[in-house]
């Protein structure tokens, strides 16, 4: 019974995550069509802007995670600028330009933080939540799953009671009937991959003083993002929040009760899955041509 | 007393005494302010280190090639070393193969063919089992940290310093010792042959014999977000001991149990990055954790406990220069270069075959921590792994410490067998 609630409360806790790590890849594709793979990289490069920022020069936790997101933005605004708008009718030149920047980033994360041992952060927030002795959450963890969540929120408000969120959404409808009710593409698409960019600096900034950073560790993040952006369905930003909590729960439970390996197998197994009998996924909206 | 053919070569070919006149006479070169005797006839003997020095692995080569620098530089200044009747400069010749097999052969061969080095220092596993044909035909010299690369047709490999992951028999053993309440362990480990699962073996054979039950053995791939999970489910077995087998994770797992309330003893293969993990969790929740690889400004590595020349001077000329990337390849690729230095002047030639030969021929061949033994028949078919002595280091208020020096030689002469049923139920080549 301990791990058993002990797992539940894992699984929630990754589920905040794996919904960051989705999202901001899903409202790229959804706006853009652009399958951003460096979108695990912009996740690696907040956990290093901590690590560099609190951590080596001793600036207080929320100001550095303020200036992670916008280190973040601003990579995806320019990414958005000189990367993806020249490619907008071609998406396999997005895509390559995502790897692109992918390698760079990688090799950045090592210029600035040297090839030793992977960099730790010390948690901001130390100590642990106690319920009844069996069941244990960090604050750190607390504090990550409730800023994830707040940020998901606030999201979901600007997307549906904002002028700016309705153009995202209709750009990821019709970009040429959006285009056509007179909405600034050029502008809608730098907003997505800031909002995506910035969703992704959170998560690394969050992450950072969970986990060993290194300038590999984009790939975890990358790989989740895949399953959990197909499975919700692709484009949907409520299809990826659901699926990111379910496969939380799947990864969690099937990592404590059989072993990690097979959980990853099972995560990937249920993408293909959902690939052969459900296309669009859970969410997602079959599109006629 | 006779002398032995061992203890001469002891007593001529020590490596503290070629080490303590270096030394000596780098000292004496500094202090004068005279030319160095010698320099402008000087030849110059490269040394090869084919290494992953970027990517996941790079901790665990950038590092040594850092530590050989230091330490062929300070032979240099002090006029290099003697062998047979010329002196020679060391040069270090490196290839990052950034823990990739083609690019290991590529390293090797550019190495050999175009660097002309006399020895090839690599880490070991699936990037020297690409090169070993092309080693082997060669007659070139080659080192590993892992002795499982070592096969019945690998003449010219040896594992003369880091005996991965063997030594960790040594932590078992005191641990049962001193805390004989420990009655149960759980073992977490990387799902690979190279690494995890051999040192899940040793681990599994150590616990046996000390009489510790093994509760669980968790394998886990390199692609853990999150350790929360897995140690959730090892601690439902209520194990007295948490073993982590190797190092890459140490941090966020001792995190987690940290944070999971975890009360028993923690046994680790390494934990470099001790002082995060003290970051992350507590100076008190740390104290006692056991693992295997010392701070080289440990006082307990004194002249007759370890055979390394000025540790802690060592250890501070690397943090001065590379603070923050020290991990155990630092001092290790450095003793492997003392080695064939020693050697190569019992040879008194350079070349390969002559310095192997050298080599094999001393039965009681200098390790780190003092004289150890070829070894290695038994479990992969050929005596080229050099084991010895190793210490059990152990947290004490922060700072890590070595608690005791153990003989692995020992617990395998007497263990090698169980040693060998555990490698064979995780599908590990023996002989």
């Amino acid at each position: 019974m301990e791990l058993f609630l002990q797992s539940v409360v894992n699984s929630f806790i990754q589920g905040g995550f794996f919904s960051l790590w989705a999202v901001g890849l899903v409202l790229v594709f959804g706006v853009m069509g652009v399958v951003n793979f460096a979108h695990g990289e912009l996740v690696m490069v907040g956990a290093y802007s901590i690590w560099v920022l609190h951590a080596q020069y001793g600036l207080p936790y929320i100001p550095a995670l303020c200036m992670a997101v916008l280190l973040v933005t601003t990579i995806g605004v320019l990414m958005e600028r000189f990367l993806f708008r020249p490619k907008r009718e071609d998406p396999l030149g997005g895509l390559i330009n995502s790897l692109g920047v992918l390698f760079i980033l990688q090799v950045a994360a090592h210029v600035v933080g040297g090839t030793g041992p992977a960099k730790q952060v010390a948690p901001p927030f130390s100590g642990t939540f106690v319920i009844e002795e069996f069941l244990r959450v960090p604050y750190q963890r607390l504090f990550a799953v409730a800023v994830s969540v707040a940020a998901l929120g606030l999201l979901w408000f600007f997307l549906t009671r904002t002028r700016l969120g309705w153009s995202l959404r209709a750009m990821a409808q019709d970009r040429e009937a959006a285009a056509l009710q007179g909405i600034n593409i050029n502008r809608t698409s730098m907003i997505a991959i800031g909002v995506s960019g910035a969703l992704a600096g959170l998560a690394g900034a969050l992450m950072a003083p969970m986990t060993s950073i290194h300038p590999h560790m984009g790939h975890n993040v990358i790989i989740t993002a895949f399953i959990v952006t197909i499975v919700g369905g692709i484009g949907s930003l409520s299809g990826a929040v659901l699926a990111a909590v379910l496969y939380a729960f799947l990864h969690t439970f099937v990592t404590a009760y059989i072993s990690g390996t097979v959980a990853t197998m099972s995560g990937l197994l249920i993408m293909v899955l959902v690939l052969i009998v459900k296309p669009t996924g859970i969410m997602g909206k079959r599109v006629s041509e | 007393m006779t002398k032995t053919p061992t203890s001469v070569f002891r007593q001529r070919f020590s490596r503290r005494r070629f080490l303590g006149t270096t030394l000596a006479g780098m000292g004496a070169a500094l202090t004068t302010g005279l030319p160095k005797v010698g320099l402008a006839d000087a030849k110059t003997v490269r040394l090869g280190m084919n290494i992953p020095m970027t990517g996941d692995y790079a901790p665990w080569g950038l590092p040594g090639l850092y530590g050989c620098e230091i330490v062929a530089a300070n032979i240099n200044a002090a006029g290099g070393v003697k062998i047979g009747n010329d002196t020679y400069m060391i040069e270090m010749a490196s290839y990052d193969h950034g823990y990739d097999t083609e690019k290991s052969v590529q390293g090797f061969k550019k190495l050999v063919l175009e660097d002309d080095v006399k020895m090839v220092m690599m880490l070991g596993g699936s990037t020297v089992a690409s090169i070993i044909p092309w080693a082997m035909r060669k007659k070139m010299l080659t080192t590993t940290l892992l002795p499982s690369d070592i096969t019945p047709d690998t003449e010219y490999l040896v594992a003369t310093c880091e005996s991965h992951p063997l030594y960790n028999v040594t932590g078992v053993e005191w641990l049962a010792d001193k805390f004989p309440e420990a009655k149960t362990a759980a073992i977490i480990t990387t799902n690979d042959i190279e690494y995890g699962k051999q040192s899940a073996a040793t681990y599994n054979a150590a616990f046996e014999v000390a009489g510790i039950d093994v509760v669980d053995v968790n394998f886990h791939g390199f692609d853990v977000a999150d350790f929360a999970p897995i140690v959730s489910s090892l601690l439902s077995k209520k194990p007295d001991v948490f073993c982590m087998a190797t190092d890459v994770y140490t941090t966020p797992i001792i995190e987690q149990l940290f944070h999971q309330g975890f009360k028993g003893k923690i046994v680790s293969c390494t934990c470099d990055g001790y002082l995060d993990v003290i970051a992350k969790t507590s100076k008190e929740f740390v104290e006692g954790l056991t693992f295997q690889f010392p701070d080289f400004d440990d006082p307990a590595l004194t002249p007759d406990k370890a055979d390394f020349p000025d540790p802690a001077g060592f250890d501070a000329a690397f943090n001065k220069d590379h603070a923050g990337e020290w991990s155990a390849v630092a001092w290790e690729y450095p003793s492997i270069l003392l080695n064939w230095i020693e050697a190569a002047q019992a040879a008194g030639s350079i070349e390969p075959e002559p310095v192997l030969s050298a080599m094999k021929a001393n039965s009681s061949p200098a390790h780190t921590f003092g004289p150890g033994k070829w070894w290695g028949a038994d479990l992969w078919g050929l005596d080229n792994a050099v084991v010895g002595n190793w210490p059990v280091v152990a947290i004490n208020d922060g700072k890590a410490r070595i608690q005791e020096y153990r003989s692995v030689y020992d617990w395998l002469q007497n263990n090698a067998g169980v040693l060998k049923k555990h490698m064979q139920a995780l599908d590990l080549r023996t002989v």
